[in-house]
């Protein structure tokens, strides 16, 4: 008994050690998801997207400059989930960057600038897809940003540290996009026996394997982030904060 | 930088109108999305990989490119394959643990070796498209498509900075690296940190740049390029067709007579 679960856990290490790019695990992979389920989430996806154009298209009109500043910010966002965390284990993992914009840019911002990043990452880097977009799109540029966004403002409004805050924000928020994802699988390959529930619990515990690690890590970063802005750049920060007070979020 | 981004603007079907490769990878994607047939999912991924030796890219690259996502495409079906049940009945291979069997199921192993070809299947095309086509070229099909306009932009915008940012990115990294900015855990993540903080600042500054470049020469909101012409081949049309629709027909015929695999599983 004891001997399998020692065997089990070897395996799943032994896993996560082997996957050559952690960033694969980031989102569905192209294909993965049955016709049905790709176009579910894409349905689900696009009212969030068509707020947050709203909302960009109100901002720019007043502002035009803020269309580049956008523009980098997206740029930004692919470049820092291609950088790869130090890990003691020597596997490379990545930062998903969802805690940091969310909580410089807003959620709103977020859901656009997401999806055309997950679109690059599918056509530049095969990372996702183009047919499991809607569902990572949803998963990542959604529920991450809006989960980022909440908890942020709670932790904010009950007066903890900042530290504590953007770490929980950023960690949890990475989590829950996990979870999400978990969800969209489950749902769309139920057990035969013990149906949606038994395969969420499969596949939360294979992500959680892999996942809370980097959770960890991202939240660790998104501190050392801030410190540094905060310490070198305030004044860029407060500029930069900009973007939310112009009602993007 | 990216190398099937380098390949998409050096192949040898860059001639080839966007519209037609875009529309090829994409009905040729859905199809193996919806079929449940795995002589479909085979002849799509076989298709993909001679129009894309057909582009000049070398099978040693190409073989190399889709290792990568079909490697780790092994471990995701792996994990529909193996499932958690009460009993361990009907399992072809299993172990108990406490109350629970974890095992593999013939149906579920079928699946998973379905799930395998579709998503290798789709990857395939999704490597055709990417290394054909520029994404300049995607984005401008994109535009003639009536996706919203500042949706494009913004794409085109992203597209063209991820370049710069990507070279100050690694250039930050080297000259950490070569202070020892990253010989261990605690520096390398300081050192990230710091990176992350000054490629987010550097952005704004040089967003702030560009804005008044632009503003300069007469911006007012909107970024026109020129598009290159490209002629609309007649045969690659019917050629496209004609395929995928052989597809459909192949894809209708497995799924009467049972299939390649259902035969063989029944």
């Amino acid at each position: 008994m004891k001997r399998y679960i020692v065997l089990m856990l070897t395996c799943f290490i032994a896993v996560s050690l082997i996957i050559p790019e952690n960033a694969y695990a980031m989102h569905i992979m192209e294909g993965y998801l049955p016709f049905g389920w790709s176009g579910l989430w894409t349905a689900l996806m696009l009212p969030f997207l068509f707020l947050g154009m709203r909302s960009i298209q109100r901002t720019v009109q007043e502002k035009p400059s803020l269309k580049m500043l956008l523009g980098l910010v997206g740029a930004f966002a692919f470049v820092l989930s291609a950088l790869k965390i130090p890990s003691v284990t020597g596997s490379c993992s990545h930062m998903t960057g969802v805690g940091l914009g969310t909580i410089l840019f807003g959620p709103l911002a977020m859901s656009v600038l997401g999806c055309i990043v997950l679109i690059f990452q599918a056509l530049l880097l095969a990372h996702g897809g183009l047919t499991t977009l809607g569902a990572n799109t949803f998963s990542m540029a959604v529920v991450g940003p809006l989960a980022v966004y909440g908890i942020y403002r709670l932790l904010q409004r009950s007066g903890a540290p900042r530290e504590v805050s953007v770490f929980l924000a950023a960690a949890l928020g990475d989590l829950l996009t996990y979870v999400t994802t978990s969800v969209q699988l489950a749902l769309a390959y139920p057990e035969a026996v013990g149906g949606v529930m038994a395969s969420l619990v499969k596949f939360a515990g294979i992500f959680a394997v892999t996942q809370i690690p980097l959770a960890v890590s991202e939240g660790l970063l998104t501190v050392l982030v801030f410190n540094f802005l905060t310490a070198h750049s305030g004044q860029e920060l407060q500029e930069l904060s900009i973007l939310r007070k112009e009602g993007l979020s | 930088m990216f190398q099937i981004d380098q390949y998409a603007y050096t192949n040898r079907l860059l001639k080839v109108h966007p519209g037609e490769k875009m529309a090829f990878a994409i009905i040729t994607m859905i199809i193996c999305l919806i079929s449940q047939s795995l002589a479909v999912m085979l002849a799509a991924i076989a298709l993909m990989a001679a129009a894309v030796i057909r582009a000049g890219i070398p099978l040693r690259v190409y073989i190399k490119l889709i290792t990568v996502p079909a490697l780790f495409l092994i471990l995701a079906v792996g994990a529909v394959a193996v499932s958690i049940s009460g009993q361990g009945e009907g399992y072809l291979w299993g172990i108990a643990l406490g109350k629970f069997y974890i095992g593999v199921s013939p149906s579920n192993l079928y699946l998973a070796v379905l799930l395998f070809c579709r998503s290798l299947g789709a990857i395939s095309c999704l490597y055709f498209l990417s290394l054909t086509t520029p994404m300049v070229e995607i984005i401008s099909i994109l535009r003639k498509l009536k996706v919203p306009s500042l949706f494009i932009e913004l794409m085109g915008l992203i597209y063209r900075f991820i370049f710069v940012l990507v070279e100050t990115a690694e250039s930050i990294y080297t000259s950490q690296s070569s202070r020892l900015g990253y010989r261990n855990l605690k520096t390398g993540y300081s050192s990230l940190g710091a990176l992350v903080g000054n490629l987010l600042i550097s952005s704004y500054r040089r967003s702030e740049i560009l804005f008044t470049a632009l503003s300069s020469r007469g911006y007012t909101g909107e970024l026109r390029v020129l598009e290159t012409k490209y002629i609309v081949s007649g045969k690659n049309i019917l050629a496209i067709l004609a395929i995928d629709v052989l597809l459909v027909l192949l894809s209708l015929a497995e799924m009467s007579g049972g299939g390649l695999i259902g035969r063989i599983y029944n």
